[in-house]
Protein backbone atom coordinates (compact mmCIF):
# COMPACT_ATOMS: atom_id res chain seq x y z
CA UNK A 1 0.00 0.00 0.00
CA UNK A 2 1.61 3.30 -0.64
CA UNK A 3 1.53 6.76 0.74
CA UNK A 4 1.23 4.95 3.85
CA UNK A 5 1.15 7.52 7.29
CA UNK A 6 1.81 4.86 9.61
CA UNK A 7 3.18 1.32 8.86
CA UNK A 8 4.80 -1.47 10.75
CA UNK A 9 7.66 -4.29 9.69
CA UNK A 10 8.44 -7.24 11.03
CA UNK A 11 7.09 -5.63 14.83
CA UNK A 12 7.79 -7.43 18.24
CA UNK A 13 5.79 -6.44 20.89
CA UNK A 14 5.70 -7.27 24.27
CA UNK A 15 6.35 -6.49 28.17
CA UNK A 16 10.36 -6.06 29.82
CA UNK A 17 12.32 -8.49 27.25
CA UNK A 18 9.27 -11.21 26.96
CA UNK A 19 7.90 -10.89 22.80
CA UNK A 20 3.56 -11.62 23.34
CA UNK A 21 2.98 -11.12 19.64
CA UNK A 22 5.42 -10.62 17.33
CA UNK A 23 5.65 -10.12 12.93
CA UNK A 24 3.17 -7.70 13.16
CA UNK A 25 2.97 -6.15 9.97
CA UNK A 26 0.20 -3.05 8.43
CA UNK A 27 0.18 0.34 6.91
CA UNK A 28 -2.47 2.83 7.01
CA UNK A 29 -3.22 5.71 4.79
CA UNK A 30 -4.90 9.05 6.67
CA UNK A 31 -8.23 8.83 6.78
CA UNK A 32 -8.45 4.80 6.67
CA UNK A 33 -9.16 2.83 9.45
CA UNK A 34 -7.10 -0.32 10.52
CA UNK A 35 -9.12 -2.94 13.24
CA UNK A 36 -7.06 -5.51 14.74
CA UNK A 37 -9.23 -8.44 15.52
CA UNK A 38 -8.70 -11.76 17.65
CA UNK A 39 -8.67 -14.13 20.93
CA UNK A 40 -8.66 -12.42 24.26
CA UNK A 41 -4.75 -12.26 25.48
CA UNK A 42 -3.61 -12.78 21.62
CA UNK A 43 -1.36 -8.97 22.19
CA UNK A 44 -4.32 -6.73 20.36
CA UNK A 45 -3.34 -4.30 22.96
CA UNK A 46 0.25 -5.09 23.56
CA UNK A 47 0.09 -3.97 19.65
CA UNK A 48 -1.39 -0.57 20.51
CA UNK A 49 -0.06 0.47 23.50
CA UNK A 50 3.44 -0.25 21.49
CA UNK A 51 2.23 1.67 18.75
CA UNK A 52 1.45 4.87 21.33
CA UNK A 53 4.96 4.37 23.00
CA UNK A 54 3.66 3.19 26.39
CA UNK A 55 5.58 0.24 25.73
CA UNK A 56 9.39 -0.29 23.68
CA UNK A 57 9.19 -2.08 20.79
CA UNK A 58 11.11 -5.42 21.22
CA UNK A 59 11.60 -5.58 17.27
CA UNK A 60 11.27 -4.31 14.10
CA UNK A 61 10.38 -1.12 12.72
CA UNK A 62 6.67 1.54 13.19
CA UNK A 63 7.17 4.09 10.61
CA UNK A 64 5.15 7.29 10.77
CA UNK A 65 5.24 9.77 7.99
CA UNK A 66 8.19 8.36 6.29
CA UNK A 67 10.03 8.65 9.66
CA UNK A 68 11.06 6.23 12.08
CA UNK A 69 9.05 6.11 15.23
CA UNK A 70 12.04 6.69 17.68
CA UNK A 71 13.20 9.83 15.39
CA UNK A 72 9.85 11.50 17.34
CA UNK A 73 10.45 13.50 20.97
CA UNK A 74 7.19 12.86 23.46
CA UNK A 75 6.39 16.43 22.40
CA UNK A 76 6.34 15.49 18.70
CA UNK A 77 4.63 12.60 19.27
CA UNK A 78 2.08 14.31 20.92
CA UNK A 79 0.97 16.10 18.35
CA UNK A 80 0.84 13.76 16.01
CA UNK A 81 -0.63 10.73 17.58
CA UNK A 82 -3.47 10.60 20.43
CA UNK A 83 -5.28 7.52 22.26
CA UNK A 84 -8.61 6.26 23.70
CA UNK A 85 -8.32 4.07 25.98
CA UNK A 86 -9.53 1.32 27.92
CA UNK A 87 -9.21 2.17 31.62
CA UNK A 88 -11.43 3.94 32.76
CA UNK A 89 -10.69 7.74 34.37
CA UNK A 90 -12.84 8.65 37.09
CA UNK A 91 -11.06 12.88 37.53
CA UNK A 92 -12.39 14.68 40.60
CA UNK A 93 -14.63 17.62 39.89
CA UNK A 94 -13.44 17.87 36.55
CA UNK A 95 -16.00 18.81 33.69
CA UNK A 96 -16.79 17.32 30.80
CA UNK A 97 -15.28 20.59 29.08
CA UNK A 98 -12.14 20.65 31.41
CA UNK A 99 -11.47 16.45 30.24
CA UNK A 100 -11.37 17.40 26.70
CA UNK A 101 -9.12 20.97 27.09
CA UNK A 102 -6.89 18.74 28.09
CA UNK A 103 -6.08 17.35 24.58
CA UNK A 104 -4.88 21.01 24.06
CA UNK A 105 -1.83 20.05 26.39
CA UNK A 106 1.06 19.98 23.72
CA UNK A 107 -0.40 23.49 22.14
CA UNK A 108 -0.67 25.79 25.28
CA UNK A 109 1.82 27.46 27.16
CA UNK A 110 3.73 26.68 30.02
CA UNK A 111 0.30 27.39 32.74
CA UNK A 112 -1.81 25.50 30.07
CA UNK A 113 -4.38 28.64 29.44
CA UNK A 114 -5.94 28.15 26.44
CA UNK A 115 -5.78 30.97 23.16
CA UNK A 116 -9.39 31.82 21.54
CA UNK A 117 -8.15 29.58 18.90
CA UNK A 118 -7.33 26.49 21.35
CA UNK A 119 -11.10 27.20 22.71
CA UNK A 120 -12.54 27.38 19.18
CA UNK A 121 -11.11 23.77 18.75
CA UNK A 122 -11.97 22.47 22.17
CA UNK A 123 -15.91 24.11 21.02
CA UNK A 124 -15.79 22.44 17.72
CA UNK A 125 -14.52 18.88 18.98
CA UNK A 126 -17.45 19.09 21.95
CA UNK A 127 -19.83 19.94 18.95
CA UNK A 128 -18.93 17.11 16.58
CA UNK A 129 -19.57 14.26 19.32
CA UNK A 130 -22.58 16.44 20.07
CA UNK A 131 -21.57 16.97 23.98
CA UNK A 132 -22.20 20.37 24.00
CA UNK A 133 -25.75 20.05 26.12
CA UNK A 134 -23.46 18.07 28.71
CA UNK A 135 -20.05 19.97 28.62
CA UNK A 136 -20.75 21.72 32.00
CA UNK A 137 -21.33 18.40 33.78
CA UNK A 138 -19.13 16.61 36.21
CA UNK A 139 -17.37 13.90 33.72
CA UNK A 140 -18.17 11.16 36.37
CA UNK A 141 -21.86 12.19 36.50
CA UNK A 142 -22.05 11.37 32.48
CA UNK A 143 -23.41 8.17 31.23
CA UNK A 144 -20.51 5.63 29.48
CA UNK A 145 -21.85 6.44 26.54
CA UNK A 146 -21.43 10.39 26.64
CA UNK A 147 -17.82 9.91 28.59
CA UNK A 148 -16.31 7.91 25.89
CA UNK A 149 -17.26 10.75 23.46
CA UNK A 150 -15.85 12.69 25.80
CA UNK A 151 -12.73 10.97 25.68
CA UNK A 152 -13.17 10.60 21.79
CA UNK A 153 -13.42 14.50 21.86
CA UNK A 154 -10.16 15.06 24.10
CA UNK A 155 -8.32 12.95 21.48
CA UNK A 156 -9.16 14.69 18.57
CA UNK A 157 -8.27 18.27 20.41
CA UNK A 158 -4.94 16.69 20.22
CA UNK A 159 -5.38 17.39 16.18
CA UNK A 160 -3.46 13.40 16.01
CA UNK A 161 -2.68 12.44 12.44
CA UNK A 162 -3.08 8.85 14.06
CA UNK A 163 -5.64 8.10 16.46
CA UNK A 164 -5.24 4.71 18.99
CA UNK A 165 -8.15 2.97 20.10
CA UNK A 166 -8.48 0.08 22.15
CA UNK A 167 -11.44 -1.49 22.32
CA UNK A 168 -13.51 2.12 22.47
CA UNK A 169 -16.98 0.26 21.67
CA UNK A 170 -16.42 -2.19 24.76
CA UNK A 171 -18.49 -1.28 27.21
CA UNK A 172 -21.54 0.43 24.79
CA UNK A 173 -24.71 -0.59 24.08
CA UNK A 174 -25.87 -0.65 20.06
CA UNK A 175 -27.50 2.55 19.53
CA UNK A 176 -24.19 4.36 21.19
CA UNK A 177 -21.93 1.19 19.46
CA UNK A 178 -23.03 2.23 15.80
CA UNK A 179 -22.99 5.88 16.63
CA UNK A 180 -19.80 6.19 18.10
CA UNK A 181 -18.11 4.32 15.04
CA UNK A 182 -20.40 6.25 12.35
CA UNK A 183 -18.17 9.47 14.39
CA UNK A 184 -14.78 7.40 14.21
CA UNK A 185 -15.57 7.18 10.30
CA UNK A 186 -16.19 10.66 10.09
CA UNK A 187 -13.52 11.71 11.90
CA UNK A 188 -11.37 9.43 10.23
CA UNK A 189 -12.43 11.13 6.88
CA UNK A 190 -12.83 14.70 7.59
CA UNK A 191 -9.69 15.09 9.19
CA UNK A 192 -8.15 12.62 7.28
CA UNK A 193 -6.84 10.38 10.47
CA UNK A 194 -5.69 7.39 9.84
CA UNK A 195 -7.17 5.07 12.55
CA UNK A 196 -6.00 2.03 14.64
CA UNK A 197 -8.29 0.16 16.83
CA UNK A 198 -9.10 -2.98 18.34
CA UNK A 199 -12.72 -4.38 18.70
CA UNK A 200 -14.35 -7.76 19.43
CA UNK A 201 -17.60 -6.83 17.25
CA UNK A 202 -16.63 -9.00 14.36
CA UNK A 203 -20.28 -7.68 12.99
CA UNK A 204 -19.28 -3.42 13.53
CA UNK A 205 -15.63 -4.60 12.41
CA UNK A 206 -16.69 -5.56 9.43
CA UNK A 207 -18.72 -2.59 8.50
CA UNK A 208 -16.50 0.05 9.26
CA UNK A 209 -12.79 -0.93 8.80
CA UNK A 210 -10.84 -0.47 5.71
CA UNK A 211 -8.29 -3.32 6.81
CA UNK A 212 -8.41 -6.38 9.20
CA UNK A 213 -5.24 -7.76 11.08
CA UNK A 214 -5.96 -10.83 12.44
CA UNK A 215 -3.62 -11.31 15.62
CA UNK A 216 -4.00 -15.15 16.99
CA UNK A 217 -0.77 -16.48 19.97
CA UNK A 218 0.92 -13.90 19.58
CA UNK A 219 1.17 -13.65 15.44
CA UNK A 220 -0.35 -11.28 13.01
CA UNK A 221 -2.24 -14.45 10.68
CA UNK A 222 -3.60 -12.81 8.28
CA UNK A 223 -4.58 -9.42 7.19
CA UNK A 224 -6.84 -7.61 4.32
CA UNK A 225 -10.12 -6.12 3.38
CA UNK A 226 -12.97 -6.82 5.02
CA UNK A 227 -14.21 -8.77 2.03
CA UNK A 228 -11.32 -11.07 2.12
CA UNK A 229 -10.95 -11.70 5.86
CA UNK A 230 -14.93 -12.02 6.67
CA UNK A 231 -15.18 -15.48 5.36
CA UNK A 232 -16.58 -18.51 7.40
CA UNK A 233 -13.68 -20.41 7.48
CA UNK A 234 -11.37 -17.16 8.64
CA UNK A 235 -13.34 -16.82 11.94
CA UNK A 236 -13.84 -20.82 12.59
CA UNK A 237 -9.69 -20.54 12.32
CA UNK A 238 -9.55 -17.45 14.24
CA UNK A 239 -11.57 -18.07 17.08
CA UNK A 240 -11.19 -21.79 17.31
CA UNK A 241 -14.98 -22.28 16.76
CA UNK A 242 -16.52 -25.82 15.02
CA UNK A 243 -18.42 -25.40 12.14
CA UNK A 244 -21.70 -26.74 13.96
CA UNK A 245 -21.67 -23.12 16.21
CA UNK A 246 -20.32 -21.20 13.66
CA UNK A 247 -23.48 -21.82 11.89
CA UNK A 248 -25.78 -21.82 15.00
CA UNK A 249 -24.27 -18.20 15.69
CA UNK A 250 -23.83 -16.97 12.36
CA UNK A 251 -25.66 -17.36 9.91
CA UNK B 1 -13.43 33.30 45.86
CA UNK B 2 -9.94 34.02 46.07
CA UNK B 3 -10.51 37.87 46.83
CA UNK B 4 -13.07 36.17 49.98
CA UNK B 5 -9.76 34.14 50.70
CA UNK B 6 -7.51 36.62 51.14
CA UNK B 7 -9.89 38.97 53.26
CA UNK B 8 -9.97 36.18 55.42
CA UNK B 9 -5.97 35.84 56.07
CA UNK B 10 -5.43 39.27 56.70
CA UNK B 11 -8.35 39.07 59.27
CA UNK B 12 -7.54 36.09 61.12
CA UNK B 13 -3.83 37.48 61.05
CA UNK B 14 -4.84 40.79 62.58
CA UNK B 15 -6.96 38.63 64.99
CA UNK B 16 -3.95 36.99 65.78
CA UNK B 17 -2.32 39.65 67.12
CA UNK B 18 -4.91 41.12 69.51
CA UNK B 19 -5.71 37.98 71.39
CA UNK B 20 -3.77 36.31 73.81
CA UNK B 21 -3.02 36.47 78.06
CA UNK B 22 -1.56 40.39 77.46
CA UNK B 23 -4.27 43.04 76.18
CA UNK B 24 -3.38 44.87 73.47
CA UNK B 25 -5.20 47.86 72.31
CA UNK B 26 -5.43 49.08 68.89
CA UNK B 27 -3.71 52.69 70.47
CA UNK B 28 -0.97 50.44 71.29
CA UNK B 29 -0.39 48.73 68.75
CA UNK B 30 -0.73 51.72 66.05
CA UNK B 31 2.22 53.42 68.30
CA UNK B 32 4.23 50.91 68.44
CA UNK B 33 4.19 50.51 64.62
CA UNK B 34 4.93 53.93 64.18
CA UNK B 35 8.55 53.10 66.35
CA UNK B 36 7.18 54.31 70.17
CA UNK B 37 9.09 51.48 72.19
CA UNK B 38 6.58 50.00 74.30
CA UNK B 39 5.79 46.99 75.79
CA UNK B 40 3.01 46.11 73.44
CA UNK B 41 5.82 46.19 70.67
CA UNK B 42 7.76 43.97 72.00
CA UNK B 43 4.81 41.57 72.16
CA UNK B 44 3.88 42.19 68.71
CA UNK B 45 6.98 42.28 67.00
CA UNK B 46 9.13 39.63 69.03
CA UNK B 47 5.98 36.78 69.78
CA UNK B 48 2.82 37.41 67.78
CA UNK B 49 3.46 38.85 64.80
CA UNK B 50 6.61 35.79 64.11
CA UNK B 51 4.39 33.89 65.27
CA UNK B 52 1.27 34.53 63.45
CA UNK B 53 3.47 34.60 60.18
CA UNK B 54 4.82 31.33 60.99
CA UNK B 55 1.35 29.83 61.40
CA UNK B 56 0.15 31.83 57.79
CA UNK B 57 3.39 30.55 55.76
CA UNK B 58 3.57 26.84 57.21
CA UNK B 59 -0.07 26.07 57.14
CA UNK B 60 -0.15 26.78 53.63
CA UNK B 61 2.74 24.93 53.13
CA UNK B 62 1.27 21.89 54.43
CA UNK B 63 -2.28 22.10 53.08
CA UNK B 64 -0.25 22.30 49.09
CA UNK B 65 2.14 19.62 50.42
CA UNK B 66 -1.19 17.47 51.01
CA UNK B 67 -2.94 18.54 47.88
CA UNK B 68 0.69 17.13 45.58
CA UNK B 69 0.39 14.07 47.44
CA UNK B 70 -3.24 13.03 47.03
CA UNK B 71 -2.49 14.15 43.52
CA UNK B 72 0.97 11.82 43.20
CA UNK B 73 -0.80 8.99 44.85
CA UNK B 74 -4.37 9.78 43.24
CA UNK B 75 -5.91 10.00 46.49
CA UNK B 76 -7.93 12.20 48.48
CA UNK B 77 -6.62 10.97 52.07
CA UNK B 78 -3.23 10.96 51.38
CA UNK B 79 -1.19 13.70 53.46
CA UNK B 80 2.09 14.78 54.66
CA UNK B 81 1.18 13.08 58.00
CA UNK B 82 -1.13 10.35 57.59
CA UNK B 83 1.60 8.76 55.43
CA UNK B 84 4.04 8.59 58.05
CA UNK B 85 5.84 12.11 56.20
CA UNK B 86 5.60 14.01 59.05
CA UNK B 87 6.61 11.75 61.79
CA UNK B 88 9.88 10.32 59.41
CA UNK B 89 11.11 14.00 59.32
CA UNK B 90 10.48 14.34 62.89
CA UNK B 91 12.80 11.61 63.82
CA UNK B 92 15.56 12.66 61.65
CA UNK B 93 15.44 16.17 62.63
CA UNK B 94 15.24 14.62 66.77
CA UNK B 95 18.74 12.42 65.75
CA UNK B 96 20.09 15.72 64.37
CA UNK B 97 19.20 17.44 67.45
CA UNK B 98 20.60 14.99 69.62
CA UNK B 99 23.91 14.01 68.14
CA UNK B 100 25.11 17.51 66.40
CA UNK B 101 24.54 18.82 70.10
CA UNK B 102 27.79 17.91 70.62
CA UNK B 103 29.75 18.49 67.61
CA UNK B 104 28.32 21.90 66.54
CA UNK B 105 26.19 22.98 68.91
CA UNK B 106 22.47 24.79 68.29
CA UNK B 107 21.48 23.79 64.94
CA UNK B 108 20.92 26.56 62.30
CA UNK B 109 17.26 26.81 60.60
CA UNK B 110 17.94 25.71 57.26
CA UNK B 111 19.68 22.27 58.75
CA UNK B 112 17.12 22.01 60.67
CA UNK B 113 15.08 21.81 57.48
CA UNK B 114 17.55 19.26 55.96
CA UNK B 115 17.40 17.45 58.50
CA UNK B 116 13.50 16.96 58.01
CA UNK B 117 13.51 17.19 54.37
CA UNK B 118 15.82 13.95 54.40
CA UNK B 119 13.35 12.18 57.11
CA UNK B 120 10.65 12.96 54.68
CA UNK B 121 11.79 11.74 51.85
CA UNK B 122 13.25 8.41 53.70
CA UNK B 123 9.65 7.60 54.74
CA UNK B 124 8.07 8.68 51.35
CA UNK B 125 10.28 6.20 50.06
CA UNK B 126 9.30 3.61 52.34
CA UNK B 127 5.80 4.41 51.60
CA UNK B 128 6.50 4.65 47.83
CA UNK B 129 7.18 0.67 48.03
CA UNK B 130 3.95 0.37 49.96
CA UNK B 131 2.35 1.60 47.07
CA UNK B 132 3.49 -0.86 44.76
CA UNK B 133 2.08 -3.23 46.78
CA UNK B 134 -1.23 -2.54 47.78
CA UNK B 135 -3.34 -0.39 45.49
CA UNK B 136 -6.39 0.23 47.59
CA UNK B 137 -6.35 3.74 49.03
CA UNK B 138 -7.42 2.80 52.79
CA UNK B 139 -4.41 0.46 52.76
CA UNK B 140 -2.04 2.55 51.66
CA UNK B 141 -3.35 5.28 54.41
CA UNK B 142 -2.92 2.23 57.08
CA UNK B 143 0.43 1.40 55.92
CA UNK B 144 1.50 5.16 56.32
CA UNK B 145 0.19 5.51 59.77
CA UNK B 146 1.98 2.70 60.61
CA UNK B 147 5.44 4.28 59.53
CA UNK B 148 4.00 7.38 61.45
CA UNK B 149 3.99 5.25 64.86
CA UNK B 150 7.17 3.20 64.54
CA UNK B 151 9.09 6.85 63.76
CA UNK B 152 7.24 8.14 66.62
CA UNK B 153 8.43 5.22 68.73
CA UNK B 154 11.88 5.69 67.87
CA UNK B 155 12.01 9.35 68.75
CA UNK B 156 10.11 9.06 71.86
CA UNK B 157 12.87 6.39 72.64
CA UNK B 158 15.95 8.60 71.55
CA UNK B 159 13.90 11.66 73.93
CA UNK B 160 14.27 9.25 76.86
CA UNK B 161 17.91 8.61 76.60
CA UNK B 162 19.11 12.06 75.50
CA UNK B 163 20.46 14.50 77.49
CA UNK B 164 17.85 16.68 78.70
CA UNK B 165 20.19 19.80 77.55
CA UNK B 166 19.98 18.83 73.81
CA UNK B 167 16.66 18.02 73.73
CA UNK B 168 15.52 21.88 75.76
CA UNK B 169 12.64 22.39 73.28
CA UNK B 170 12.36 18.76 71.89
CA UNK B 171 9.59 17.97 73.87
CA UNK B 172 7.45 20.50 72.85
CA UNK B 173 8.07 20.41 69.88
CA UNK B 174 7.63 16.83 68.82
CA UNK B 175 3.66 17.85 69.86
CA UNK B 176 4.00 20.37 67.70
CA UNK B 177 3.47 24.15 68.05
CA UNK B 178 3.76 27.13 66.38
CA UNK B 179 4.79 29.56 69.52
CA UNK B 180 8.87 30.39 70.01
CA UNK B 181 9.18 31.54 66.74
CA UNK B 182 11.58 34.18 65.96
CA UNK B 183 11.82 36.53 62.88
CA UNK B 184 14.69 34.89 61.76
CA UNK B 185 12.89 31.77 61.33
CA UNK B 186 10.26 33.11 59.47
CA UNK B 187 12.79 34.73 57.01
CA UNK B 188 14.64 31.04 56.83
CA UNK B 189 10.35 29.49 56.38
CA UNK B 190 9.69 32.05 53.77
CA UNK B 191 12.63 31.18 51.37
CA UNK B 192 11.73 27.43 51.49
CA UNK B 193 7.80 27.85 51.27
CA UNK B 194 8.44 30.57 48.43
CA UNK B 195 10.51 27.93 46.28
CA UNK B 196 8.35 25.15 47.21
CA UNK B 197 4.95 27.09 45.88
CA UNK B 198 6.55 28.77 43.03
CA UNK B 199 7.66 25.01 42.02
CA UNK B 200 4.57 23.90 42.56
CA UNK B 201 2.70 26.57 40.45
CA UNK B 202 4.89 25.52 37.44
CA UNK B 203 3.95 22.10 37.44
CA UNK B 204 0.25 23.30 37.67
CA UNK B 205 -0.50 22.08 33.91
CA UNK B 206 0.97 18.60 33.43
CA UNK B 207 -0.57 18.08 37.08
CA UNK B 208 -3.97 18.74 35.30
CA UNK B 209 -2.91 16.23 32.84
CA UNK B 210 -2.03 13.95 35.24
CA UNK B 211 -4.88 14.18 36.88
CA UNK B 212 -6.75 12.11 33.97
CA UNK B 213 -4.04 9.40 34.56
CA UNK B 214 -0.60 8.61 33.79
CA UNK B 215 -1.25 6.68 30.23
CA UNK B 216 -3.18 9.83 29.32
CA UNK B 217 -0.92 12.38 30.90
CA UNK B 218 2.05 10.44 29.04
CA UNK B 219 0.27 10.31 25.75
CA UNK B 220 0.08 14.25 26.00
CA UNK B 221 3.47 14.68 26.13
CA UNK B 222 4.18 14.76 30.27
CA UNK B 223 7.13 13.37 31.37
CA UNK B 224 5.88 11.33 33.90
CA UNK B 225 9.07 10.21 35.76
CA UNK B 226 9.95 13.95 36.11
CA UNK B 227 6.66 14.67 37.39
CA UNK B 228 6.60 12.49 40.07
CA UNK B 229 10.33 13.18 40.81
CA UNK B 230 9.14 16.66 41.38
CA UNK B 231 5.56 16.04 43.12
CA UNK B 232 7.76 14.29 45.71
CA UNK B 233 10.67 16.46 46.47
CA UNK B 234 8.03 19.40 46.51
CA UNK B 235 5.64 17.90 48.99
CA UNK B 236 8.98 16.99 51.25
CA UNK B 237 10.19 20.18 50.91
CA UNK B 238 6.79 22.01 51.84
CA UNK B 239 6.49 19.44 54.80
CA UNK B 240 9.56 19.24 56.12
CA UNK B 241 9.32 23.06 56.26
CA UNK B 242 6.69 23.01 58.40
CA UNK B 243 8.15 20.26 60.86
CA UNK B 244 11.48 21.48 61.28
CA UNK B 245 9.55 24.29 63.19
CA UNK B 246 6.03 23.61 63.94
CA UNK B 247 7.00 19.57 64.53
CA UNK B 248 3.88 17.34 63.00
CA UNK B 249 0.72 18.82 62.62
CA UNK B 250 -2.12 16.78 61.68
CA UNK B 251 -4.56 16.76 59.48
CA UNK B 252 -4.09 20.07 57.58
CA UNK B 253 -2.91 18.26 54.79
CA UNK B 254 -6.01 16.47 53.98
CA UNK B 255 -8.52 18.49 55.31
CA UNK B 256 -7.92 21.81 53.54
CA UNK B 257 -7.70 20.62 50.12
CA UNK B 258 -11.10 18.95 50.14
CA UNK B 259 -12.96 22.16 51.82
CA UNK B 260 -11.29 24.31 48.70
CA UNK B 261 -12.35 21.34 46.23
CA UNK B 262 -15.90 21.67 47.96
CA UNK B 263 -15.90 25.55 47.99
CA UNK B 264 -14.68 26.11 45.02
CA UNK B 265 -16.48 23.10 42.77
CA UNK B 266 -13.39 22.45 40.77
CA UNK B 267 -9.65 20.50 40.69
CA UNK B 268 -8.17 23.00 38.45
CA UNK B 269 -4.53 22.78 39.61
CA UNK B 270 -4.16 26.40 38.54
CA UNK B 271 -6.82 27.38 41.18
CA UNK B 272 -6.08 24.59 43.24
CA UNK B 273 -2.71 25.52 44.46
CA UNK B 274 -3.43 28.87 45.04
CA UNK B 275 -6.05 28.59 46.93
CA UNK B 276 -5.02 25.37 49.12
CA UNK B 277 -2.11 27.33 50.17
CA UNK B 278 -4.79 30.42 51.00
CA UNK B 279 -7.02 28.12 52.93
CA UNK B 280 -4.13 26.35 54.62
CA UNK B 281 -2.98 29.80 56.14
CA UNK B 282 -6.40 30.67 57.33
CA UNK B 283 -6.67 27.03 58.87
CA UNK B 284 -3.45 27.04 60.45
CA UNK B 285 -3.90 30.71 62.32
CA UNK B 286 -7.29 30.27 63.27
CA UNK B 287 -6.59 26.66 65.01
CA UNK B 288 -3.45 28.28 66.16
CA UNK B 289 -5.51 31.43 67.69
CA UNK B 290 -7.49 28.48 69.23
CA UNK B 291 -4.61 26.82 70.75
CA UNK B 292 -3.52 29.73 72.65
CA UNK B 293 -6.39 31.35 74.04
CA UNK B 294 -9.18 28.90 74.97
CA UNK B 295 -6.96 27.73 77.79
CA UNK B 296 -4.79 30.67 78.38
CA UNK B 297 -2.64 30.77 79.53
CA UNK B 298 -1.97 26.86 79.18
CA UNK B 299 -1.27 26.35 75.35
CA UNK B 300 -2.93 23.21 74.02
CA UNK B 301 -0.69 21.40 70.90
CA UNK B 302 -1.71 22.88 67.48
CA UNK B 303 -2.41 19.45 65.98
CA UNK B 304 -4.74 19.07 68.91
CA UNK B 305 -6.65 21.76 67.14
CA UNK B 306 -6.38 20.72 63.59
CA UNK B 307 -6.81 16.86 64.19
CA UNK B 308 -10.55 18.09 65.90
CA UNK B 309 -11.62 20.13 62.87
CA UNK B 310 -9.53 18.40 60.40
CA UNK B 311 -10.18 14.65 61.35
CA UNK B 312 -13.95 14.47 60.91
CA UNK B 313 -13.48 15.98 57.39
CA UNK B 314 -11.65 12.97 56.48
CA UNK B 315 -14.16 10.64 58.21
CA UNK B 316 -16.85 12.46 55.37
CA UNK B 317 -14.26 11.87 52.83
CA UNK B 318 -14.53 8.09 53.09
CA UNK B 319 -18.04 7.71 53.76
CA UNK B 320 -18.45 10.24 50.63
CA UNK B 321 -15.97 7.87 48.86
CA UNK B 322 -17.98 4.43 49.84
CA UNK B 323 -21.10 5.84 48.51
CA UNK B 324 -19.73 7.01 45.54
CA UNK B 325 -18.98 2.92 44.82
CA UNK B 326 -21.61 1.39 45.58
CA UNK B 327 -23.61 3.61 43.29
CA UNK B 328 -20.58 3.86 40.23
Amino acid sequence: MDNAFISADKLAVGYGKKIIADNIEFSVQRGKILTLIGPNGAGKSTVLKTLAGYLKKLGGRVVIDGESSDKYSEKEMAKKLSVVLTERIKPELMTCREVVETGRYPYTGSFGILSENDNEIVDKAIETVSMRDFSGMYFDSVSDGQRQRVMLARAICQEPDILILDEPTSYLDIHHKIHFLELLRKLATENKIAVIMSMHELDFAEKISDYILCIKDGKAVLSGTPAEIFTAENIMELYDISENLYKKYFV
Amino acid sequence: MFILLFIGVLLIFISNLFTGSADITFFDAVHAFFGEKNYAGDILFKIRIPRALAAMLLGGALSLSGYLLQTFFHNPIAGPFVLGVSSGAKLVVALAMIFSAGIFGTLSSAMLIFSAFIGSLISLGFVLIVSRKVKQMSMLVVCGVMIGYICSAVTDFLVTFANDSDIVNLHDWSMGTFSGTGMDDVKAIFVFVFFGFVGAFFLSKPIGAYMLGESYAKNMGVNIKLLRALLIILSGLLSSAVTAFAGPVSFVGIAVPHIIRVLFKTSKPLVMIPACFLGGSIFCMLCDMIARTVFAPTELSISTVTAIFGAPVVIIIMLKRKRGEMNG
